[in-house]
């Protein structure tokens, strides 16, 4: 157990490392120019260049790199015009912002993880659920609408749901405030009232997924022997599938629930801009658009960070799930 | 399943029907003196800039002011702001050398803000003015403030660390644009720039080189707010500036919220513009210009003392322009904002290609494309109405068949470069569609929306065409006739002139009006206006912007500012 | 966020799905002439699956459309745009003569634009689902077979790819290209935008197809008929794509299907970002996009468009769903 963690982490950094060499490289040819973004009208070109060189923009890629790199482990000087000196771990000083990124981050975490981790409950809920129910109900009428709603949830768009529940909820209704972000600490009713709608729009979409592999997985399960051993010892229908069946059909779906909930920390641009809350993903895409390279490197490293993350913590789980699972 | 498909589909067709009422679409009339006529004067009676100021009628005390924008304003350093945004929002943190007392209809009055009157041009040649700094001006820490303070601000504006900012003043006490080369900030913080001097605690001294009458209009800029170099945080003021005006900044959540509350330090009796009303001021950014629009038309409890920003968005202009209830709860007003689609002249040196494109244009289609005739007001001439002195005229009326003969049988093949944003992309293909009926081959290039600014403002830039705004920093032909089109100023980046027109005889006429007294110079402005167009042709004029802004049921005293075209809030109060 | 749905979806068969071996000597339907009567079993599926296929014929026969319907995508008819930029008459302006009515602005028709969009989103999203697919397939059926340090090696490189954010990379990815292939007066051309996206797709999308061949492959390699084989001697390649890829369609198959609704859906997603296709290209990312404000002004714009796309979808979701019911009698029982 501990050879496997200590494998899966070293091979999770090496994922990482590779990811920035990646992200760094990659954005440095992309045709944009933060520093002649940044200055409005009346910019000259020895200013932009001045200020090119200040930055670091000038030296070698490969010191830039290593630059940034050692920012984030051990910190590192940033020069006056980047606010000094920075702490580790330093993931730079966003040209745009006038601020630290770790600042930024840490502002814009905590919105995308209230929209992503509750969503995820409601769909995994929502999906196994629905998948459940419809396996041991197969072939009736309720399997057939539960199909036909999560297939007809996994066909809209998300910026057309999450666009109709605003104009019925909010605009129309008003039965719901607009769309925004609390923290969770400060007003609870009100964190939720501002999320609810990103919730039930990601849900609506994403249970579908996990209605039809829960159900696949629930029909196979319940035919095999196990579970029929155990209804003919007598086991309580409930029971026998509460306990075994669904034990057995959980798996797979903890791996897809993982892959999906790393990937849409990294990636709820979408999610953001329907619903005009702004965090990790729209940092990103404005970053992205602005050419501000620390704060786009720290966004690229963070969703990766969730990805590997959940990809080792599945691995994990599915060894405490399915003693089947040797690992090694 | 069939049947649950077409219940589905039935379902979102039922929904969507229900949405929109199905009412038919006409042609209406809105309101927009698109052609309203400005007036400007520079106050010479110092009662002018003598406070309080006016109390607006059915205004109260009190209450909490909400602004809610897109995108957060990208500086907050007095020194450094110079959007639109930021420059109607530095008045409520922040006072400067000089401001405009305006009607929001286009009458406007310069007057003395912390100083007491709008500047005294001492030897009459504009190379030397001086300001007195009026008693019981403070910051909110109860400090005076002086004109050492306000020197202070202007030093540091030659910092490049600190760029964004305006630099009219900068290049002039210089007289060099690269300014910052000439004096180093960070090598003199305890000096002042070459010309600058404070010879007492009220008097703030400008000596240049060269004749610039324009000074008091450049010193209303909040690149003049005053700063004690003890509160100097350098880049990191740009989150947290230290107030001199009636509100302080308490809280600022970058890229989401700014609260402001009162200096309780300010004195309403210096001030000629502030009437303060609201105790708080709250800026939210975020929604997009179409989800403010849909709150404000709700006009929920929390969005009654709300005005959104980035105006009602096209798509929802027809449900607003609809209603009139809604309607009495926009301002509607023409900007200075002029549209127009810029030739670059080096690579289209043939006068008759540039008067054909000029022929060419549709501008009512133009504007259908551009979101309608409450978002923009078509415009033939290179100045827009707002400027002083504004003459209408149309040197190159619409037809297609008079391009068609000045063309001559030339099929001139253009490159237009518009940005990747979705409305500039329509843009593009309205004016390719429009153009090659002319008989033009044209290519649209789409770059980069964030660089397109840039990339045009380069000489050596490889497009023919471009659709290019300028909005002038003070409402006279000089802050934008000579700035878009004197040729000796083009250099390798950085262009304002992207026309890259570099005409002798134009350029000597600039000389000659700039030299004039100020209120000399607004007709002959017009006319070199249209001289230009008439010989030169170096842009086809579009459209002015029209600000159309929505506001919640409770919001009082907003107007649209003469100068930029934004809502001000110096009047703003909330009804009780 | 699309992509992770079609594995997921595809993964759905992985395990549902029995390897089917062949078995010479017995007297009957093949095990495809099983499942092909199941599915014509399936009304759903094929409704859902006429359905497709009109859209397709469809899409394919655009400018025979645009012959007998008279107009171009790309006609502007500004005269029946009112000065509020929206169009004059009931219901977004449709008339006898504009089906669907025009858009609001530029005043283009929208139904010819959507039969053009039809074909531009199929021939996206059909064209990265058979690239990724094929990716998978190769590299799946590699690492499963091969094991060892080959196995380890692509399997990182599955991990890696998923770790990278995909529309932050796509985004950053479009103009850096675009800048590299075209001079600054160029225009860049549909086909090199369209296939940019492809490739995109391609590169991000393959991991699950590999993914999900590379677990069947591991089942089936110790099986009696692949050691047969490897014991007469067959070659790798034999091996590989002779004696297991045949064994692998059904999974396959399925997956392919469910992968073009989750690119079309990418597809406008991308377009939602700025970064697919732009105008005047008609496509339906682009117009959902922009109809989406529209709802409350003109929802003719909204509907018609929001109606086809969904429709396109659900038609290929249920046929993916009825194939996978049809291809594994287990979960159909």
């Amino acid at each position: 157990m501990l050879r496997f963690l200590i494998k899966r982490l070293l091979l999770g950094a090496l994922t990482m490392f590779a990811v920035s060499l990646v992200a760094f490289g990659m954005f440095f040819m992309l045709p944009r120019d933060a520093v002649a973004t940044m200055c409005v009208k009346n910019c000259n070109p020895e200013r932009l260049e001045r200020v090119r060189v200040e930055l670091g923009l000038k030296d070698p890629l490969i010191d830039q790199y290593t630059g940034y790199m050692k920012g984030i482990f051990v910190g590192r000087d940033l020069g006056s015009a980047q606010g000094g000196y920075c702490d580790a771990p330093c993931l730079g000083y966003s040209y745009t912002s006038s601020e630290e990124v770790s600042d930024i981050f840490a502002r814009v975490l905590p919105v995308t993880l209230s929209i992503v981790l509750p969503a995820a409950v409601l769909w995994l809920g929502l999906g196994i659920g629905l998948g459940m129910l419809s396996a041991l109900k197969r072939g009736t009428v309720f399997d057939r609408l539960a199909i036909g709603f999560s297939l007809t949830g996994a066909s809209m768009q998300l910026y057309f749901v999450g666009g109709m529940l605003m104009i019925i909820f909010v605009y129309t209704l008003k039965i719901l405030p607009v769309p925004h972000y609390t923290s969770l600490w400060e007003d609870p009713l009100d964190w939720a009232g501002g999320l609810v709608l990103a919730w039930v729009a990601l849900a609506f979409l994403f249970s579908a997924v996990y209605a039809r592999l829960s159900r696949a997985q629930m029909l196979e399960t319940l035919a095999e022997d196990f579970v029929r051993t155990a209804r003919a010892k007598g086991l309580s229908k409930s029971r026998a599938y509460g306990r075994h069946a669904l034990r057995a059909a959980i798996t797979p779906i903890v791996t897809i629930a993982g892959l999906d909930i790393g990937g849409a920390l990294g990636g709820t641009v979408i999610t953001e801009t329907t619903f005009g809350i702004q965090g990790l993903g729209r940092t990103a895409v404005e970053a992205v658009r602005l050419g501000d390279l620390p704060t786009i490197m720290a966004t690229v490293l963070i969703s990766a960070v969730f990805i590997v993350v959940a990809n080792i913590v599945v691995d994990l789980l599915y060894a405490v799930i399915d003693p089947r699972v040797r690992l090694g | 399943m069939r049947s649950r498909a077409v219940l589905a589909l039935g379902s979102v067709l039922a929904l969507s029907v229900a949405l929109g009422a199905c009412s038919e679409n006409t042609n209406t009339e809105n309101g927009v003196d698109t052609d309203r006529q400005s007036s400007g004067v520079i106050a010479t009676d110092p009662k002018d800039s003598m406070g309080p100021a006016a109390a607006v009628s059915g205004a109260s005390k009190g209450g909490t002011f909400t602004v809610i924008r897109q995108t957060k304003i990208s500086h907050m350093d007095p020194q450094r702001v110079y959007s639109f945004v930021g420059l109607n929002t530095a008045p409520l943190y922040a006072r400067f050398l000089t401001t405009w007392k305006d009607d929001g209809k286009g009458h406007v009055v310069l007057v003395g803000d912390l100083a007491e009157t709008p500047g005294v041009n001492v030897n009459k040649d504009c190379k030397v003015w001086e300001f007195k700094i009026k008693d019981g001006v403070k910051f909110e820490d109860g400090s005076a403030i002086t004109s050492k303070e306000v020197a202070y601000g202007i030093a540091r504006s030659f910092d490049p660390d600190l760029a964004g900012g305006p630099t009219y003043i900068q290049e002039w006490l210089a007289d060099d644009a690269a300014f910052d080369k000439k004096w180093d900030f960070k090598a003199n913080k305890s000096s002042l720039p070459p010309g600058l001097t404070t010879p007492d605690a009220k008097t703030l001294r400008f000596e240049f080189a060269k004749p610039h009458c324009d000074l008091p209009f450049a010193a209303s800029l909040p690149a003049t707010a005053p700063l004690p170099p003890a509160k100097d945080l350098g880049v990191d003021l740009d989150n947290k500036p230290f107030s001199s005006g009636p509100y302080k900044l308490v809280k600022n959540t970058v890229g989401v919220e700014m609260v402001f509350e009162r200096n309780e330090h300010w004195d309403a009796n210096t001030d000629p513009v502030r009437n303060a009303y609201p105790d708080k001021f709250v800026y939210q950014f975020g929604p997009n210009a179409e989800a403010q629009t849909n709150r404000l038309i709700a006009d929920g409890d929390a969005d009654k003392a709300t005005l959104g920003w980035n105006g009602v968005d096209s798509s929802l202009v027809a449900k607003v322009a609809g209603d009139s209830a809604l309607m009495g709860r926009t301002l509607r007003e023409p900007t200075p904002s002029a549209w127009r689609l810029s030739i670059n002249t080096q690579r289209v040196p043939d006068l008759s290609v540039r008067q054909a494109l000029n022929y060419a244009i549709d501008r009512p289609g133009m504007v259908k494309a551009a979101g309608g005739d409450l978002k923009v007001a078509p415009l033939t001439t290179l100045m827009p109405p707002s400027t002083l002195g504004f003459k209408k005229y149309d040197a190159y009326p619409a037809d297609i068949e008079k391009a068609k003969s000045t063309l001559a049988g030339k099929t001139p093949e253009l490159v237009l470069v518009i940005g990747d944003d979705s409305g500039a992309q329509e843009l593009g293909t309205q004016v390719k569609n429009n153009l090659e009926k002319a008989g033009f081959k044209i290519t649209i290039k789409v770059i980069p929306a964030d660089s397109k600014l840039d990339e045009t403002k380069k000489k050596s830039n490889p497009w023919d065409l471009y659709l290019d705004s300028w909005a002038a920093d003070w409402p006279s032909g000089a802050a934008l006739l000579p700035v878009l089109f004197d040729g000796r100023t083009i250099k390798d980046e950085g262009n304002s002139n992207t026309s890259y027109v570099n005409n002798d005889a134009i350029n000597a006429e600039f000389d000659r009006v700039l030299a004039l007294d100020p209120a000399a110079q607004a007709p002959e402005w017009a006319k070199l206006d249209e001289r230009i167009m008439k010989e030169l042709a170096p842009a086809v004029p579009l459209y002015a912007d029209v600000m159309f802004v929505m506001h919640g049921s409770k919001v009082g005293g907003v107007y649209i500012d003469s100068i930029f075209g934004y809502p001000a809030f110096t009047r703003a109060f909330v009804k009780q | 966020m699309s992509l992770s749905q079609i594995e997921t979806e595809a993964a759905g068969v992985d395990a549902a799905a029995a390897p089917v071996a062949p078995q010479p000597g017995m007297v009957g339907r093949s095990p495809g002439r099983l499942a092909w009567a199941r599915l014509r079993a399936n009304r759903t599926a094929m409704v859902s699956g006429w359905i497709m296929v009109f859209f397709v014929v469809l899409g394919l026969a655009a400018p025979l459309v645009e012959l007998v319907y008279g107009i171009s995508p790309f006609e502007q008819f500004q005269d029946k745009i009112a000065n509020n930029s929206l169009p004059l008459g009931y219901f977004g302006g449709v008339s006898g003569e504009h089906w669907f009515g025009l858009e609001p602005q530029l005043g283009r028709d929208i139904f010819i634009r959507l039969v053009y969009g039809l074909r531009t989103s199929l021939f996206i999203a059909v064209s990265a689902a058979l690239l990724t697919t094929g990716l998978g397939i190769v590299l799946g059926i590699i690492s499963g077979y091969l094991g060892g340090w080959i196995d380890a090696v692509i399997s990182w490189v599955i991990d890696f790819a998923l770790a990278l954010p995909f529309l932050i990379f796509a985004l950053a990815i479009m103009p850096t290209v675009t800048a590299r292939f075209y001079g600054p007066r160029d225009e860049i051309p549909v086909p090199f935008r369209i296939g940019v996206m492809i490739f995109l797709f391609a590169l991000f999308g393959w991991t699950g197809t590999a993914r999900l061949v590379r677990g069947q492959v591991i089942s089936l390699r110790e099986r009696e008929f692949v050691e047969a084989a490897r014991a007469s001697g067959a070659g790798l390649f034999h091996i590989l794509f002779r004696q297991l890829l045949p064994n692998l369609w059904a999974p396959i198959l399925v997956s392919f299907s469910l992968a073009v609704p989750g690119y079309i859906t990418g597809e406008a997603a991308l377009s939602f970002l700025g970064i697919g296709v732009v105008d005047p290209t008609p496509d339906f990312g682009v117009m959902i996009n922009k109809s989406l404000s529209y709802a409350q002004t003109d929802p003719a714009y909204l509907i018609f468009p929001g109606v086809v796309i969904f429709l396109l979808v659900l038609a290929f979701n249920l046929f993916g769903d009825g194939l996978r019911d049809a291809l594994d009698p287990k979960s159909s029982r």
